[in-house]
Formats: C-alpha cells, sequence, structure tokens
C-alpha cells in the first residue's frame, strides 16, 4: 500500500511537471514573432542615398525588359507601319499579321503587354519621385535622381498616349486599393503632365556624364523627348525652340551610318537617349534584353528569331544609291561588313540591320545580341523635327539647312548621291523632311506614329485595311477593361 | 497569458479532482485482452451488475473496481461479445473477450485519440492499411482513389510524383492548399516518405466537428495515419514484393508526316505565305515521336518488415527499396525507405517510445517541357539523317515554336535529384490516478532536397546547340518540429456515463531555406567527378536563395460524452497563433460540437428487428488555415538580377518596390456542418451511411489580378477576397455477403455530390479573373463569379464555322474573322463580338465522384476489382490551340478540320491558334467525365501446410492491374488535371495515362 502511494505520488509528480512544461513555451511571447525571410520590408528601404541609387537602377533596368522593348512595341509601334513586317517562319506568331491589317482586337496579348510595360516603367519611376524627397542625401544628386526618373515616368506615357490616347494618369503610388481603378484621362491633361515632366527634367538634369555613367538621361534627351511631345501636339514654336536648344548642346552626327548601330560605337556623338544593355557574365537575368534576338537573322547561329523585318516598300522608298538602304536591311545572302554570311536561302528576303550584332559576339546560354543598345532618340531625329518645325513656322532656310545635315552625312561624301534638298515650297518640304524620317529611322519604332500624327494614315497605310476614326489608337486591353469594372471605357471602332 | 494560466489552473484542478477519488480502495484488479490475437483491450467498459457502479481498461487492458466478492462483472466492449464474469472472491482475474462476427464496432483513429465508430459523432472514413498496400501503388493516397465517398483524387503521371487530394471539394485556393497529414502525431503536407506496406490504417477526417481540432491547418481536410507498430509475440518477418510494368494507355494519336505537311501548308497559306512543303506525300507517315521517346517502364518493389516484442518492448522495423521508370526513355526514380518503431512499457503507468523513417531517393529527370514537344514536333523531321546527325527543325523551316528535335532535348539533358528525409517522434505517456493520461511528443522532420543540373557542350540542331557548360545545384532544406501535451480524462459513472476530456497545447515551427548556385565551363572529363562548380570559371558565377520561417502555438480541447451509449455530445476549441499573422489577427478560435442519437440502441427499438444499428448524427465546425504567405500585408523591396542597371558598360545592382500589398488578413476560415445516417440491416451485412454536408469558406486567401495600371510585376493582390460554399451529399454502402465457408465477398460502393458555389467576392458584382498563363494569347479563361463554382471556364460560344468571306462579311466579326474561323455567338445583340459576349462554359469543379469496391475470397484465391470516376465536371483544352508556329496536330484536328466551304460546322481550319480562334471559347471545354478500373487484383494464397513446410506462415502470389482501362470521351490524353482552384481543369500539361501491371508475392516467415 505504502508502496502504491508512493508510485501514485511519483506519477503525480511527473504529470505536475508535465503540466509546468505544457504552458513553457507560451512564455517565450516571441515565439509567434518571427520576421519574414528573406525579404527586406519596404519600411526599410527609402532611408539611405544608396537606396535612391538602387531605385533608380532599378528603373533603368526595367527599360530593356520584354515588354518594353520586344514583341508588344514590334506589335504596337513597328508591324503596323509601311516598313516592316511580321517576318520570321510563316505560321510563327501569327498574330503580329493582326497589327499588321489592323484587325487586332482588344484581347491580343501583344496590346495587354504594351499597357502593363509602360505603367510598370512608371511604377518604378513613381517610386522614386514619391519616396527619394524624404531620403536624406546629397541634394544635387537627389534632385538629379528626380530629374531622370521625371523623364522616365514622361517616356512612358508618350508610348502610351501615342499607342492609346487617352490613359489613366498616374503620378503618385497608389496608397491604397481606392486609387488602383483610374479612370482615362484626357489625352491633352496626359500631354500637359508629359511636358511639365520634361520642362522640370530639363531644367536639372546635367548635359553630359563621365564615361562611367554613359547611358543615363541628359538635359539634351529631355529637351529632344519634349520637342517630340510637342511635335505630336503640332505645337511647332515649342519643337523649333527645344531642338534649337539642343542643337547649341554640342550634339554631331556620327559619320558612319552604318556603324552608328554596332555596339563599339554605343553612346556616341550622336546619342541622345539610348536604353543600355550588356552582358554580365553568368547573370542571365541581368542580361535580359531580347531586342536583338528577336529580330536576328533567322537560321544563323548566332541571329535570331526574325521578326519585324523590313518590307519591299522601304527597301524601294531609298532614293538611288543612299548608302542607308545597305546599313539598315540585311539581305539574304549578303555578307555583312562585319563578315557574317546570311544564307541565301531561308524564310525572309530581309532583316533589320539596326539590331543586328555580329554572330560573332553571341555567348552560348545568352540571349543572341543582348550587348546591344536600344538606339531611342538620335541627334538626328533632333535635326529633322528641327527642319520640320522651321518648316512649318515659315523659316525654310534653317529647315534647309537642318535636313541637309542629316543628308550629308547620309551622302558620306559621295557627291553623286542623295543631292541636298532646296526647294522652299512649304509643302514640297514638308514632304522631303518626311520622307527624310522614313528612310532615316526605318526600323526604329518611328514610323507608325509619325505617319499618323502627319495626318496621313489613310494615304499611307489605307491599302493594308487602316481606317481613319479608329486605327489611330489600338483598343485598350479588354482585361483591364474587364478588371476596372466599367471604369475604363473602349476606344471608338473596338 | 491569461489564457495560458486559465489551463494550467485547470490542469491543477483535475489533478487534485482525481486525488479525492483515489482515496477509494481497490478490490478487483484484471486484464482484459483479445482472445484471438492477446492484445489488451482499451476503454473495455466493466461494469458490477445490478449496481450503477463500473470502470473501463487503461491503454494496457488494466482495470480495478471495487465490488462485493460475490459480484458478477458485466464486460463490454463495442466489436465485442459481451461477458458476464464472476469475482468469487478473486482480486486478480484475466479477461478475454471474442471478438464479434460484425466489423461494423470498429474503433477509429480520430484527432488526438481513437473512437469507437459507433461514437463518432462527424464524418470519419477509415481504410485498413491491407487495403492500401493491396494495390501496389507506389504512393499511399493514390491508393485511395474511389475508395471514400466525397474524396477526390487526382493523380499524376511523373514518376515520384504526390497526387492531390481534395475532401469534399475545394477548400482554400491559395497556398497550401494540401490535405494536412498526420502521421503518428506529426503534421506534413505529403506523405510520399511512407511506403504502403507501412502503414496500419488510415482515416480521412472529412467533416469540420472532426477536423476543428486541428484548427490552425484544417481547412483542407486531415488524413489521420497510423504507421504499424510492434505487437507482442516472436519476431514475424514479412516480405512483401512485386515487379511489373507501366505501359501509355489512351496515347493522343497525332497527324503522321504527309498530314503534318498538309496542315502546315494550309495554316501557310491561311497567314498569306507560300506553302512550306512542295510534295506532302514525299514525307510518308515520318517519324512517330511518342513512339521514339517513350517505353515501357519497369518497376520493382521490395519491402521487408520484422515485427514482434514483449509486453515490456515491442518493435517494429521495416526497408523498402522502389525501383521505377518512367515511360520516358531514361527517367527513373530511386526510392530507400527504413522505418524503426520501439514502444516501451517500463511500468504499468508509463508507456514511451518512438518511431523514425528514413528516406532516399534519386532520379534521374526528364525536362517538364519534353511531353510539350513530343505534342508539338513535326513528324516530318527524322529522329537523325543518314549520316547519323539529329534531324534539324531548322532545315524545315519549322519555325521557332518548334525548333527542337525531342531525342536531342532527352540526349543533351542531364539532371540528377536526390532527397533525403529523417522523420519521426518520440513519446512519453503516464497514466495516473486510474482515470488521466498525460502524453507528450514531440516530432521532427529534416530534410534535403538536391537537384543537380549539367549542360554540356554539344552541337544537335541549330537551336539546340551550347558551346559553354553550365553547372547548375539547386539544394532545399527544411527543418521543422512540433511539440505536443495532451491530458486526458477518461471515466464511466454511474455505468451510463461516459466521460473522455481532452486538453492539449502545441507548438510547431516550420523552416526551410532554399539555395541556387551555377558556374559556367564545369567540364565532364571525369564524369560525375568533375561536377563541382569551383572546377568552372571562377568569373560568372551566380547565387540565390531563399527561406521562410514560420511557427504556432495552439491550446485545445474536447469533451466526449456518451449516455447509455445512445446520446452522444462531442466538443471542442482550439486556440491558434501564427507567425503568418500580425497584431490582432495572430489568433483565431475554432470550436465545434457533434451530438449523435443512436437510434438502434433505443428500448424501443428493441423488438424490431430490420435494423441492426441505427444512427444519425450531427455536427457543425470552424477550421482554419494558415496555409498562407508569411503576413502578406508586409510591403517588400524586390531586389533582383533583372533590376541590374547597366551604365558605362558596367552593372550596376537595383532594387525597388514593385508590388502591391493589403491594409489587413485576416485568418480564412472554413465552417462546416454535417448530417450523418449511418444504418445496418440483415445482421450487419448491409451497411450504409448517407452524409448531407454544407462546408462555407469565408474570407478566403488568395490572390486576384489587380489593374496593369498599377503598375507592378505580378499584377495581383494577396487578400481576403472571397467567400464560397461547397453543398454536398454523400452515400456509401457496404454488402457483406459469405456465401459458404469457401466463398465470401465484399462489394461496396460510393457517390458523393458536390456543388460549389461563391458567396461573396471582394470585387462585388465584378467577377475575378484567372486561367491566362501561356494559353490563349494571355486571355483569361476562368472566372469566379458570385453565384458560380470557383474558376468556371468563361469565354465565347461558339455559333458554328464562318465558311464563307461573303459571310465573315456580314458577320459582328467582320473586321477580325476569316473563313474556316470560329463564329461566335453575339450574346447581347449589339453586333459587336466583344468581353460583353462571354458567357460561363463550364465547371471544372466536379459534381459527382463515385467508386466500386469489391472483393471475393474463394478457397484459396481472393480477386478485387476497384473501380472509379468522376462526372460534371469540364476541362479546358488547352492543347488544341496552344500554338505559336508550326507544331504538329492530333489526328482528330486534322481529320476533322475546316478544309473550305462547307466542309465542317464544328471545326475550325488549322489557323486554330490566331488570335481569333484561340480566345477562350466552348470549343475547347469539353466533359472530363470518366470512369476507371482502378485496380484488378488476383491472388493466391499456398495452403498452410504447403507454406510451413517451405518454414514460412503464408505465401500468397497476386497479379494486379491499376489502372487497365479508362473510359472517356475527352480528346485530351487524360481527364486527370486538377490545378489550383481559380486555374484547375485546364489542359495544357499533355502528361499520358499509364497502366501499371505487376505480379508479386507476400510471405510471412
Amino acid at each position: 500500500m505504502n508502496f502504491k502511494k508512493y508510485n501514485m505520488q511519483k506519477v503525480t509528480g511527473i504529470a505536475l511537471f508535465a503540466a509546468v512544461l505544457i504552458t513553457a513555451p507560451s512564455c517565450k511571447k516571441s515565439f509567434l514573432d518571427e520576421p519574414r525571410q528573406a525579404a527586406t520590408p519596404a519600411v526599410q528601404f527609402w532611408k539611405t542615398q544608396d537606396d535612391a541609387t538602387k531605385a533608380v537602377n532599378a528603373m533603368y533596368a526595367n527599360l530593356r525588359e520584354w515588354k518594353n522593348i520586344a514583341f508588344a512595341p514590334i506589335a504596337i509601334e513597328s508591324v503596323p507601319s509601311d516598313d516592316a513586317e511580321k517576318g520570321s517562319s510563316v505560321n510563327d506568331a501569327s498574330f503580329f499579321n493582326n497589327f499588321d491589317n489592323y484587325t487586332a482586337s482588344s484581347t491580343d496579348g501583344q496590346i495587354a503587354d504594351f499597357w502593363a510595360g509602360q505603367y510598370q516603367t512608371i511604377n518604378f519611376a513613381n517610386q522614386v519621385l514619391d519616396n527619394v524627397p524624404n531620403i536624406s542625401m546629397d541634394a544635387n544628386l537627389k534632385n538629379r535622381y528626380l530629374a531622370e526618373a521625371k523623364f522616365i515616368r514622361a517616356y512612358a506615357y508618350f508610348r502610351l498616349v501615342r499607342a492609346f490616347g487617352d490613359v489613366p494618369l498616374r503620378l503618385n503610388v497608389p496608397k491604397d486599393a481606392t486609387e488602383y481603378n483610374l479612370p482615362r484621362t484626357p489625352k491633352a491633361q496626359v500631354w500637359a503632365a508629359v511636358e511639365q515632366d520634361l520642362t522640370d527634367a530639363a531644367a536639372t538634369l546635367p548635359q553630359s556624364y563621365g564615361a562611367a555613367d554613359a547611358g543615363r538621361i541628359t538635359k539634351g534627351a529631355a529637351l529632344a523627348l519634349h520637342a517630340k511631345v510637342a511635335m505630336y501636339q503640332q505645337k511647332w514654336a515649342d519643337v523649333l525652340a527645344l531642338t534649337n536648344q539642343v542643337m547649341g548642346l554640342g550634339y554631331s552626327l556620327f559619320p558612319n551610318y552604318e556603324q552608328l548601330f554596332r555596339t563599339n560605337n554605343e553612346n556616341n556623338s550622336e546619342s541622345v537617349f539610348e536604353i543600355q544593355s550588356d552582358l554580365v557574365p553568368g547573370n542571365g537575368d541581368a542580361s535580359n534584353s531580347q531586342y536583338s534576338q528577336v529580330q536576328g537573322v533567322r537560321g544563323s547561329n548566332g541571329g535570331g528569331w526574325g521578326f519585324n523585318v523590313p518590307t519591299q516598300d522601304l527597301a524601294n522608298a531609298y532614293e538611288a544609291g543612299d548608302p542607308r538602304r545597305d546599313a539598315t536591311i540585311i539581305f539574304r545572302g549578303e555578307t555583312t561588313p562585319e563578315g557574317d554570311a546570311i544564307p541565301a536561302t531561308g524564310d525572309n528576303p530581309m532583316y533589320n540591320q539596326k539590331s543586328y550584332v555580329p554572330f560573332s559576339m553571341w555567348v552560348s546560354g545568352f540571349n543572341e545580341g543582348v550587348q546591344q543598345n536600344i538606339r531611342v532618340i538620335r541627334y538626328a531625329d533632333v535635326l529633322l523635327m528641327n527642319a520640320e518645325a522651321a518648316n512649318e513656322t515659315g523659316n525654310s532656310a534653317q529647315a534647309i539647312a537642318s535636313l541637309e545635315l542629316v543628308r550629308a552625312r547620309a551622302r558620306a561624301g559621295n557627291a553623286a548621291i542623295l543631292p541636298k534638298v532646296t526647294t522652299t515650297d512649304k509643302a514640297a518640304l514638308q514632304a522631303a523632311i518626311w520622307k527624310e524620317r522614313r528612310v532615316e529611322f526605318a526600323m526604329e519604332f518611328d514610323r507608325y506614329f509619325d505617319v499618323i500624327r502627319q495626318g496621313r494614315g489613310t494615304a499611307v497605310f489605307g491599302p493594308k485595311g487602316w481606317k481613319a476614326g479608329k486605327n489611330e489608337v489600338w483598343p485598350v486591353p479588354q482585361a483591364e477593361i474587364d478588371l476596372s469594372a466599367g471604369v475604363l471605357t473602349q476606344n471608338p471602332g473596338y | 497569458m491569461k489564457r495560458i494560466y486559465t489551463i494550467s489552473g485547470l490542469l491543477l484542478l483535475f489533478t487534485f479532482f482525481s486525488t479525492f477519488a483515489l482515496a477509494q480502495n481497490i478490490i478487483v484488479k484484471g486484464k482484459v485482452t483479445d482472445a484471438k490475437t492477446g492484445e489488451p483491450l482499451v476503454g473495455v467498459s466493466v461494469g458490477i451488475q445490478g449496481t450503477t457502479t463500473g470502470t473501463q481498461t487503461d491503454v494496457n487492458g488494466a482495470f480495478s473496481v471495487n465490488a462485493a466478492s460475490n459480484a458478477t462483472l458485466q464486460v463490454s466492449y463495442i466489436g465485442y461479445t459481451t461477458q458476464s464474469v464472476a469475482v468469487n472472491g478473486q482480486t486478480s482475474i484475466a479477461i478475454l473477450l471474442q471478438p464479434s462476427s460484425t466489423q461494423l464496432d470498429q474503433v477509429v483513429v480520430v484527432g488526438y485519440g481513437t473512437q469507437r465508430k459507433l461514437d463518432v459523432t462527424g464524418s470519419v472514413a477509415s481504410v485498413k492499411g491491407e487495403e492500401i498496400s493491396k494495390q501496389a501503388s507506389v504512393n499511399p493516397v493514390s491508393a485511395l482513389q474511389g475508395k471514400v465517398a466525397g474524396v477526390q483524387i487526382t493523380n499524376s503521371g511523373a514518376p515520384g510524383a504526390s497526387p492531390e487530394i481534395k475532401i469534399r471539394g475545394t477548400g482554400t485556393i491559395y497556398g497550401n492548399t494540401n490535405v494536412l497529414y498526420v502521421v503518428d502525431g506529426v503534421w506534413y503536407d505529403d506523405i510520399s516518405f511512407l511506403a504502403p506496406s507501412d502503414i496500419e490504417n488510415i482515416s480521412i477526417l472529412k467533416d469540420a466537428s472532426s477536423t476543428a481540432i486541428y484548427g490552425i491547418r484544417a481547412a483542407n481536410g486531415v488524413v489521420l495515419v497510423s504507421t504499424k507498430r510492434g505487437k507482442t509475440g516472436t519476431a514475424t518477418v514479412n516480405y512483401n514484393g512485386y515487379a511489373g510494368w507501366q505501359t501509355v494507355t489512351n496515347q493522343v494519336k497525332m497527324a503522321n508526316a504527309t498530314e503534318y505537311a498538309t496542315a502546315i501548308n494550309e495554316l501557310a497559306v491561311s497567314n498569306g505565305g507560300a506553302p512550306l512543303f512542295t510534295d506532302v506525300n514525299s514525307y510518308g507517315t515520318g517519324t512517330n515521336w511518342y513512339q521514339q521517346v517513350l517505353r515501357d517502364a519497369f518497376v520493382t518493389n521490395h519491402n521487408v518488415s520484422i515485427n514482434g516484442g514483449t509486453e515490456k518492448s515491442k518493435y517494429n522495423f521495416s526497408i523498402g527499396m522502389l525501383d521505377q521508370d518512367g515511360n520516358v526513355k531514361g527517367n527513373n526514380y530511386k526510392r530507400y525507405t527504413a522505418r524503426l518503431t520501439n514502444d516501451y512499457t517500463p511500468f504499468s503507468a508509463i508507456k514511451l517510445g518512438y518511431n523514425v523513417s528514413g528516406l532516399y531517393s534519386k532520379s534521374n529527370d526528364i525536362p517538364n517541357s519534353i511531353f510539350r514537344q513530343l505534342y508539338a514536333a513535326g513528324p516530318v523531321l527524322p529522329v537523325y539523317y543518314a549520316d547519323g546527325s539529329y534531324g534539324d527543325p531548322n532545315d524545315y523551316n519549322l519555325g521557332g515554336g518548334n525548333n527542337f528535335n525531342p531525342q536531342a532535348t532527352l540526349d543533351f539533358y542531364n539532371q540528377r535529384s536526390q532527397n533525403y528525409r529523417f522523420t519521426g517522434n518520440a513519446y512519453a505517456e503516464v497514466n495516473f490516478l486510474k482515470h488521466f493520461k498525460i502524453r507528450t511528443s514531440f516530432g521532427g522532420d529534416i530534410g534535403q532536397a538536391e537537384v543537380r543540373n549539367y549542360t554540356p557542350v554539344y552541337t544537335a540542331t541549330l537551336a539546340q546547340r551550347n558551346n559553354l557548360s553550365v553547372l547548375s545545384v539547386n539544394r532545399t532544406e527544411t527543418r521543422n518540429w512540433i511539440w505536443e501535451n495532451t491530458l486526458t480524462y477518461e471515466n464511466t459513472f454511474a455505468k451510463d456515463h461516459r466521460l473522455t476530456v481532452l486538453l492539449g497545447h502545441t507548438a510547431q515551427r516550420y523552416k526551410s531555406y532554399n539555395f541556387n548556385a551555377s558556374a559556367q565551363n564545369v567540364p565532364y572529363s571525369n564524369g560525375d567527378a568533375d561536377l563541382y562548380l569551383s572546377l568552372g570559371n571562377t568569373t560568372g558565377r551566380n547565387v540565390t536563395d531563399g527561406g521562410s520561417l514560420n511557427t504556432a502555438l495552439s491550446y485545445f480541447a474536447r469533451v466526449n460524452y456518451a449516455f447509455k451509449d445512445r446520446y452522444l455530445l462531442n466538443a471542442s476549441i482550439r486556440q491558434d497563433g501564427a507567425s503568418q499573422f500580425y497584431g490582432n489577427n495572430v489568433w483565431g478560435y475554432f470550436p465545434s460540437v457533434g451530438a449523435g442519437w443512436v437510434i438502434s440502441k433505443e428500448p424501443f427499438m428493441a423488438n424490431q428487428t430490420v435494423f441492426d444499428n441505427l444512427k444519425l448524427r450531427a455536427s457543425w465546425g470552424k477550421v482554419g488555415n494558415s496555409g498562407v504567405p508569411f503576413n502578406p500585408t508586409t510591403l517588400s523591396v524586390t531586389q533582383a538580377a533583372y533590376l541590374t542597371a547597366i551604365f558605362g558598360g558596367s552593372p550596376y545592382t537595383g532594387a525597388s518596390v514593385n508590388s502591391v500589398v493589403p491594409p489587413t488578413i485576416f485568418w480564412e476560415r472554413g465552417v462546416g456542418t454535417d448530417i450523418g445516417l449511418e444504418a445496418g440491416v440483415l445482421n450487419n451485412r448491409l451497411t450504409f451511411e448517407l452524409d448531407y454536408y454544407n462546408r462555407k469558406t469565408q474570407q478566403a486567401i488568395f490572390a486576384i489580378p489587380i489593374l496593369s495600371s498599377v503598375g507592378t510585376g505580378s499584377g495581383s493582390i494577396v487578400g481576403n477576397q472571397a467567400d464560397f460554399v461547397n453543398k454536398g451529399v454523400e452515400f456509401s454502402a457496404t454488402w457483406r455477403g459469405t456465401v459458404n465457408s469457401n466463398f465470401s465477398y465484399t462489394i461496396g460502393g460510393n457517390v458523393g455530390y458536390n456543388k460549389n458555389k461563391v458567396l461573396s467576392t471582394v470585387t462585388g458584382a465584378n467577377p475575378i479573373y484567372a486561367g491566362g498563363g501561356g494559353l490563349a494569347n494571355g486571355a483569361l479563361s476562368t472566372r469566379t463569379v458570385l453565384g458560380s463554382p470557383i474558376g468556371e471556364f468563361y469565354g465565347y460560344k461558339v455559333a458554328g464555322i464562318f465558311q464563307t468571306a461573303a459571310e465573315v462579311a456580314s458577320s459582328a466579326q467582320a473586321s477580325s474573322a476569316k473563313p474556316g474561323d470560329f463564329k461566335y455567338v453575339d450574346q447581347n445583340g449589339d453586333n459587336i463580338i466583344d468581353g460583353k459576349d462571354r458567357i460561363s462554359l463550364g465547371d471544372p469543379n466536379p459534381k459527382y465522384t463515385f467508386g466500386l469496391n469489391t472483393s471475393f475470397n474463394y478457397k484459396s484465391f481472393d480477386l478485387a476489382i476497384d473501380a472509379q470516376g468522376v462526372a460534371g465536371v469540364s476541362i479546358y483544352n488547352a492543347n488544341i490551340a496552344y500554338r505559336f508556329g508550326n507544331e504538329n496536330f492530333s489526328k482528330d484536328f486534322y481529320d476533322h478540320r475546316w478544309t473550305g466551304a462547307n466542309s465542317t460546322n464544328t471545326y475550325p481550319s488549322v489557323n486554330v491558334g490566331s488570335t481569333t480562334n484561340s480566345a477562350p471559347n466552348s470549343f475547347y471545354v469539353e466533359s472530363g467525365a470518366y470512369v476507371r478500373i482502378r485496380n484488378i487484383q488476383l491472388g493466391y494464397t499456398l495452403p498452410t501446410a504447403l507454406a510451413k513446410k517451405a518454414a514460412m506462415q503464408k505465401v500468397r502470389f497476386f497479379a494486379n492491374a491499376q489502372n487497365p482501362i479508362s473510359f472517356f470521351k475527352y480528346r485530351g490524353f487524360s481527364p486527370e488535371i486538377g490545378g489550383a482552384p481559380t486555374n484547375a481543369g485546364i489542359d495544357n500539361s499533355v502528361y499520358p495515362l499509364y497502366a501499371t501491371y505487376n505480379f508479386g508475392v507476400n510471405v510471412t516467415f
């Protein structure tokens, strides 16, 4: 009996001990208070100059993202023009044909991608613009970062307005869900915001940077983009003033038109705004530009997918002997100046030479041509905008002078070709400038909207099915309209 | 903290309360065991005739009761024949109970304990281990398919992959949508580490009142697994082994080379180009890529176990080996398992033990893309040219969508995966003060998975080549533990009142770490011995990692009360805290209550002969789901390689915020009601069970798309987005027949009906769209909208095919369609085909699941045939229009395609991949109903005398066929699609179905 009692006491003791143990972990109040792993909370970001620098870097990096430089821009900004067509193998990605013949609908994936790509760019810029002002850091650098962000934001809205007309205008990071669903803002108001951003940017940005910062946005870029924005609104006096300003900044045309587009001549004296890309060894994610790959020569090792190819119409558009024709178009069967033999048989008679990177530069495991920067605004564009604005404002002498600078470079000393345009007839000069724009910027994603802003959509694209009153803009993506629960409206005709 | 003191106080109170009860004397001690097995019986009711006094046996089958020396003990236990035993002055009595013939009164495993089937007030299904191991399945879960009403299992074809299991429809949408597996008290997300032959029993807790005791992780249902433990007696050695092969069934027939060339030419012309192939007939039938790459795959499995022990110490040890080839050449999975269980009883009141499982698996992998490639590859392409080099799609101008030779893809793919897992638990149980039991159990799960991929330098075709080798290593480590403590009080008052009280506490921690590294230019001169990152270039190395850490703390209590075995009441409450939630939302409370009425035990039923058993039960419970990402309300910074800026030719690290988060997030809750009827008639030969349930998921957490104008990278936001309900009825019936001593049989059938409906969404009347990934040009093919099932298919209704240009020109699709394209129904009659014309096209959630399980025993032969299926379900066949260029067509599509005016009004032209035709529409939505012979097994057991001669107790040979025949109309490979709830039923995987045929032997020494 005693033994039993002793046993029972022992057992009871163990039970009580266990009861104490049960409550033990709960005394450690922090047990449930674990921080999230492997992630920096945003509230700990935006504190130092280094954070600001990283955010600005991310904003630049995003410019070469797939949606911003590959299929979506080809569909929205290039293939619908008379300069380019789908290319590749006949049945590959046949949705591009919907853009070539203007049957694209609001559910086409490239429309959604283009829209999303621009707003991602805007978000990266807005993050900088909303948060960097509160960081205590070098004041000059801070102002420059903010100015760079304003340019990037303006660039994205410029592309959006060209493509869609009225678009939601988002100038801040949304604070909460009530700010997610914005209606479309009239085009004029978006243009005003874009111009304000560019005015602010130009006031702050430096004319140039040291070699280590090559590729950053300059004052000249802000002025030039502003001029382009003004040109799309026919504000000719502004275009003239802005381009004159840029022409005083020391830019010059690169002497060799063909070499202008090679990787060893990146960020040259003609470069006004150039999206930077390079091969970072061992880092495929950082080497993510597919700009050159998607347009590269098909069927060649180190070439590419062969989309967005020049049309015969473009090849025919050059004046006799214009060297820009061969510099812009890779012809089937030719050997490039860099020594690449292009197969004489293959799907496409022509490829884009401006995105071309010599095959020998391809590194296995990386996108072909990842080294190629994307030339967005060249000084030649400033000159031709200047010419057009001068002509529109009655200054044909300046128009002819600016135009001649571009033609003279193309001529490269060969007096037998590309004679100087001398007409002072406004309409004839305008036609000459427009024609010059086509051949100078062919395959540079400028032509389609350039023709529309010239008011010649029906005349130039009509034979392909373009209809005035509808095709000036693309449809708003259907998924976006669905998500907006009716806040977003569709463009007429779609 | 307040609550913790309350619980501690309660514990002390119970301790004192029982101390007083102890003050009474003990007279008769005894032990109750099973007359057949000698196993002690737990919870046997020992009453004294003519009084209300009584007791119950403890875990060791022991009891002690205060009784007069001439009293008679009434010993009753469900499942056994009641016995009367005269005390006759004895102070120690051994009682052997004879099992009763009915199998109805089985004991079932429930959360934190066992209950007699009769006492259960919720819906719990039990499957015996032998039924699982009998199927010769590689994964124990797949053996459950068709066995239990309302349990839907979707198998994946990949060797080593775990099947998806859904209990009573879709419970949660996001994060961890797995059921909770509790193996001997330790919580897991999957049980692929268990060999089916190690399983003693599986209990499936279906209703919320049964699962509520697992509050935090109960939202998707709970599956309790008990593994085999040691049994008293001399050592028994078991060997189970089988060998067999698996072969692809229901292969989709593809167009041959001539047909392919014909179709591609049509496509080229339709796209405004010139035909690709000049003489289509010259290609003949071409390459059958499936035949080239698929094979009959061999599988062998061996399991050896040793089981035995004494009263004080028992053991069970098993080892297993599985070697399974995949149906794609080169694919192989090997698994080695070992499991050791020990139970000790050093004192009669103390029991302790442990079990440990070790798993090692390795596989030679195949690229996931291979099935897509086999489907797409052009049959005009030879595998090899006459000179032995690979057939190159570029030589046929097949384009970017088709720029691979699948054979080359496989030949230069070198990936090995290895998995190490060490898991188990240790426990101690103390019985004290007669009615109390305290148990503590600590379980751990240590895992390491490694994937090593090497791309050599090679040249196969223009697009398949590599001139710089790359080695990448991915290692994932998991370190989880769970500590559980429970206190159980069990007593019978005044003979008729049985009471069990459970108090418990759990602490858990889940940690995982993932590490990836790669290096270039790694040699392979010495084979795998060279596969070290350090042998590669020192520049261009890449390292990334990530991890997660979650903790949880829980308190729970449960009361089970039964009066006269007639009226049952169960109630529980659980409080859970999870580190995934923040601030005021850390803690969730999950109550449950259940009641049962055993009508057949009522006196007024005593004279009826129809029902041997009749029970009505009803329950209600609330469960939670913490299987969500860690605190999604914390906005975090994205710093990734793709945000690297380039200035002056040099890279600079970039980081920013490109996501949005919800302001708050609450526990997602499941609230379930279940009403059930159980009955047994004709001497319990026919038993059936009928359940109605209503299971609501409140504040479901998942990601929904947001406007891309917000500008985030993912385009989605996580939050509490929707309430939805699964309502259903389940019916199962079993007939057990014994014709004579030579022939007996069992036939069981079950059917479940489930209807899923969305009750509210955060977007109001506006649908939540999903289902875009990769198919239909990014168009979204599902929607989750008020009043409809989750993720219903959504798109245009096809009215027919445009036959002529004139018909197109006069239609609402004049600007976008061509002859041969789909003609969509203009639902709103505005003469424009746009988003407003889309309608619901089908429900990916099966309405009916059913199974038929039979077994026959005739003399030494046993035969089992199981069938299983689903109905009332739709599949989105994304394979048809998932085209980029010159992918191959199925033979079905080729034969039925539109080829010109009035050729057909159902199938479109070869231009099916165009934006117009690939838009989600009714053509792609097909019935996913199927009926399958799940398992056929024929066994023969050697006569005992013969076996004994060979020093064996039992020898059984068997042949087994799994999934030998499937019937379905679906035009894809397999109607078993699965997928995350808002993207479910979208088939773009094309993993073929296969049947497995095995021959095996079970030997007991």
